[in-house]
């Protein structure tokens, strides 16, 4: 197997007794795209600048190519970086600004024009390169700073939060722009961001990570489809969570005791008497009539439909009071009042259990 | 909306403005005086106290104030940067009692500030030093501040991730001061370099006690003529050293935009 | 913030700082230190005795003519402080809300008088407070007087000439407290129902009191340190501490007066400043 683009093992850093990241193992595989994803304060931001050399571990090590480089200054790791302000150096023009890598590198001038102009190119920026950085737009920016990380044919590429400064519609567009540049490439990318719409649509693996630690790692569908715990479910997306108890276990799935009624779901490696967490996504609830015959079934209240525009989201009183939300598109083919009664259903297959009790 | 009081308040800012421009202008318009006597209005019309205050008299101290303000102002920016450094970009033991001293001269009256340095010198026996290098001394001290502060204040405006960037793209630390820290905060360096020099080509308080007759400054030169009476002559150098500055600040305005910095800093003169 | 390596060196500050430290050292606050203890020594003429007294500080504060000039000073002080705030105040409140495309350049001239020496500002109130001055000509023109006033040398016309030089102190400090104001506050006021000036006087004035203190104690500071002024606009009636410093240790050549008498406004500077602090006033 190839030699991973990164690997960290067991990475710590301390700030005073507080530990922002608390021993991290992951390994970014060539050409990979690996987002960290979390709330403010997870240490996600704190690892990037560990890669890049900005700070510097309190233990464990950092592999680039192979290569240690936790005792290396950040201008000797040759990686690029896309920063959150994007960085820019103001007293420079574009072309300055993408050619200063290069510069660094004893490049020849001939190669350094042509290759400036071919990363203005691939960024979309042609004739751009003797414009000032207060000139561009925010998205321009945004190519500039892309543009001046990819130039010098980094081993890696490193993204702080790049989208966070753009407007909804033009950071729509960045995500496939980056995605697709990313592709092309084939560069391995260490990606930091709190929004999972980013995460979800970028990333070849996603890794998830709590108190400076990995929470979970995976494939965005695994992320979603299958949280390992509560704090992974309820980060990302909108979900179910009912506690429940294992009641027995019937081959590859088991029956569970919950508040709401009884229910089924797959799960393996657990035993009868166990406490665990139900979980649904809200679009695979449904609701009324026409459930199958293995499906699991509550009666529910209708408490309030929320309107928003493609999607009705409708919260639901369950038997014991707690509260759900169910997900229905808009056809036009469902009407739901408050106040009224209904069966609320999902397969066995739609659910699933976390290992963790409420 | 009701814009009485919005009005009143643009008269009474207008008077101001006559208040903090009168003076000034009065004493522009009585260097123009036909008589030998500040009368104002100027009674007739001459341009000869302009030719007067042009004679060695008068040169050789606004040469010599010239000189000292620049001299002073390179020592304050050369000791100023490495110091603005430290204290923006490290912690360090003493910190707080280094940068208190620094800026003390700022807060404490230079009066105090020069009379100790005459009384300090003599009584060590370098009285010889009183007179230039002296005043070159204190000045620096006096003016060391106003470079400190605004050169601080530019390594501060400055998002770190600059150079952060710089460092990844593979430039060494010097490599990051030479491309991108220094051509950054230049601004802010050339803004504390007028700024110390103005402070030090207008002072009175420190040189009025360590210069030496044959090497004082313009301020005090005209302070010992006033004893002798307020001859339009020193209405119309009084002008003339008014202008320099303006000069001054109105050059590295056009060239550097240090006009951002003027309005940020705020201390005393 | 770590900037181009992840090694801290605390060697790197110590060398930035080590030698202007010394040099500050060696030159303004041994030199300071000095002046505060020779405060407490005997000296004749120049010379210091090395015998320790506290009979400067006695003679400054029971003599008539030094009694007279400390009070003096510190009257002069607090006037100036209370003209510059009455003069800055409108003056920072127009120029921080006004939207006019000239406030660039009119917050530049409210600065300007900083760009001159404290004498080219003074000279010009002696032009228009002497005897024969454009007051007194204008009066005696208008036939309202048939004397020329004396207003020069006086305790006014110091008063007037350092709240001139020391305005644009007050306009920049409250111009900062004014700009550190959410407008929206301002702007909540007059949704609730209060009008531009009851507004002004129950949210404006209160929120921007640190400023109003902080520019009073500077202008106080400044005004009973400085020189130019008084001795230009004051005479032998109108004596001021920095005036009778000046005269100490030039023309009497009494340094131990001269140290006692600096220490005394190098103490009140202190105390202003501690002050300041503890009112939170705005400094820089």
């Amino acid at each position: 197997m190839a030699e991973p683009a990164l690997k960290l093992d067991k990475l710590v850093k301390r700030f005073g007794t507080h530990a922002a990241v608390d021993g991290i193992d992951l390994a970014v595989a060539p050409g990979e795209f690996v987002t960290l994803l979390g709330p403010s304060g997870c240490g996600k931001t704190t690892t990037l600048n560990l890669i890049a050399g900005f700070l510097a571990p309190d233990g464990g090590h950092i592999q680039l190519g192979g290569r240690m480089v936790e005792n290396l200054p950040p201008f000797q790791r040759d990686l690029g970086m896309v920063f959150q302000d994007y960085a820019l150096f103001p007293h420079m023009t574009v072309a300055d600004n993408v050619a200063f890598g290069l510069k660094m590198r004893k490049v020849a001038k001939g190669e350094i024009s042509a290759r400036v102009a071919e990363a203005l190119a691939l960024v979309k920026l042609d004739g751009f390169g003797a414009r000032r950085p207060n000139q561009l737009s925010g998205g321009q920016r945004q190519r500039v700073a892309l543009a001046r990380a990819l130039v010098i044919r980094p081993t890696m590429l490193l993204l702080d939060e790049p989208l966070s400064n753009l407007d909804l519609k033009l950071r729509e567009e960045m995500r496939t722009e980056i995605s697709s540049l990313q592709r092309r490439l084939g560069i391995a990318t260490v990606f930091v961001t709190h929004d999972q719409g980013e995460a979800l649509t970028m990333s070849d693996r996603i890794a998830v990570m709590r108190d400076g630690m990995i929470e979970q790692i995976g494939a965005p569908a695994e992320i979603y489809e299958r949280p390992a715990t509560r704090f992974v479910a309820g980060f990302i997306g909108s979900i179910n969570m009912v506690p429940a108890k294992v009641d027995a276990i019937e081959g590859g799935a088991v029956r569970l005791a919950t508040p709401a009624g009884p229910a089924r779901a797959r799960i393996d490696g657990v035993s009868a008497g166990a406490g665990v967490t139900l979980t649904v996504r809200p679009e695979r609830l449904k609701l009324g009539p026409g459930a199958p015959a293995d499906a699991v079934a509550w009666q529910a209240r209708v408490e309030r439909v929320v309107y928003t525009g493609a999607r009705l989201e409708v919260q639901l009183a369950l038997a014991d009071g707690s509260s759900a939300m169910a997900e229905a598109t808009n056809d036009g083919s469902t009407r739901f009042t408050a106040g009224q009664t209904t069966t609320l259903w999902f397969r066995p297959e739609d659910a699933w259990v976390i290992r963790e009790s409420a | 909306m009701n814009k009485g009081p919005w009005t009143l308040l643009k008269v009474t800012v207008a008077v101001i403005y006559l208040f903090i421009l009168g003076p000034i202008l009065i004493t522009a318009a009585v260097a123009f005086n036909g008589t030998n006597r500040s009368f104002f209005p100027p009674r007739g019309f001459s341009l000869r106290w302009w030719g007067e205050a042009f004679a060695p008299q008068w040169v050789q101290p606004l040469m010599f104030s010239l000189e000292l303000a620049a001299l002073t102002a390179v020592i304050a920016t050369a000791i100023g940067v490495p110091l603005a450094f430290a204290f923006q970009r490290y912690d360090f033991p003493g910190k707080t009692i280094v940068r208190t001293i620094t800026l003390g001269p700022l807060i404490l009256p230079t009066l105090v500030t020069g009379i100790a340095l005459l009384q300090f010198l003599t009584v060590i026996g370098l009285g010889r030093w009183l007179g230039y290098w002296a005043l070159l001394i204190g000045h620096v001290i006096i003016c060391l501040p106003f470079s400190v502060r605004t050169i601080a204040i530019s390594l501060q405006a400055m998002p770190g991730s600059v150079e952060q960037a710089a460092a990844n793209l593979g430039a060494g630390p010097l490599s990051v001061l030479r491309y991108v820290t220094f051509p950054i905060i230049m601004p802010g360096i050339f803004a504390g370099m007028a700024f110390a020099f103005i402070h030090s080509f207008t002072d009175i308080n420190m040189s009025l006690f360590i210069a030496k007759p044959g090497q004082r400054p313009v301020t005090v030169a005209i302070m010992s003529f006033l004893d002798f009476g307020f001859a339009p002559t020193l209405a119309a150098l009084s002008i003339l050293s008014l202008l320099i500055p303006l000069v001054l600040i109105a050059v590295l305005g056009r060239f550097v935009g240090i006009g951002n910095f003027l309005y940020q800093e705020q201390g005393r003169g | 913030m770590i900037v181009s390596s992840a090694r801290p060196r605390p060697i790197v500050p110590f060398l930035l700082v080590a030698l202007p430290a010394a040099f500050l050292l060696v030159f303004f606050v041994i030199p300071t230190a000095f002046l505060l203890s020779a405060s407490f020594i005997e000296s004749d003429g120049v010379i210091m005795t090395g015998v320790w007294t506290t009979q400067n500080y006695a003679d400054l504060l029971s003599r008539p003519l030094y009694q007279q000039a400390i009070l003096r000073t510190f009257g002069i002080g607090i006037a100036v402080g209370v003209v510059v705030i009455v003069l800055s105040y409108p003056l920072a409140y127009f120029l921080v809300r006004t939207t006019s495309p000239w406030r660039g350049f009119l917050i530049a001239l409210s600065l300007s008088p900083l760009l001159a020496s404290v004498i080219v500002r003074t000279y010009g109130w002696w032009v228009i407070l002497n005897r024969e001055g454009a007051i007194n000509s204008g009066l005696l023109a208008l036939g309202i007087i048939d004397q020329p006033l004396a207003l020069l040398p006086s305790s006014m016309a110091i008063t007037i000439g350092l709240s001139h030089a020391l305005l644009p102190y007050g306009v920049l400090t409250i111009m900062a407290s004014l700009n550190g104001l959410n407008p929206n506050v301002e702007r909540a006021a007059m949704s609730l129902g209060a009008g531009r000036v009851r507004t002004f006087l129950t949210v404006t004035l209160p929120l921007t009191w640190p400023g109003i203190v902080g520019g009073f104690l500077l202008a106080f500071a400044i005004a009973i340190s400085a020189y130019a002024t008084p001795a230009i606009l004051g005479g032998p009636g109108t004596q001021v501490m920095a005036t009778l410093i000046r005269s100490f240790m030039v023309q009497a050549l009494d340094w131990a007066l001269g140290s006692a008498m600096g220490a005394i406004l190098l103490i009140s500077s202190i105390a202003l400043l501690l002050l300041t602090s503890a009112l939170g006033g705005r400094r820089a």
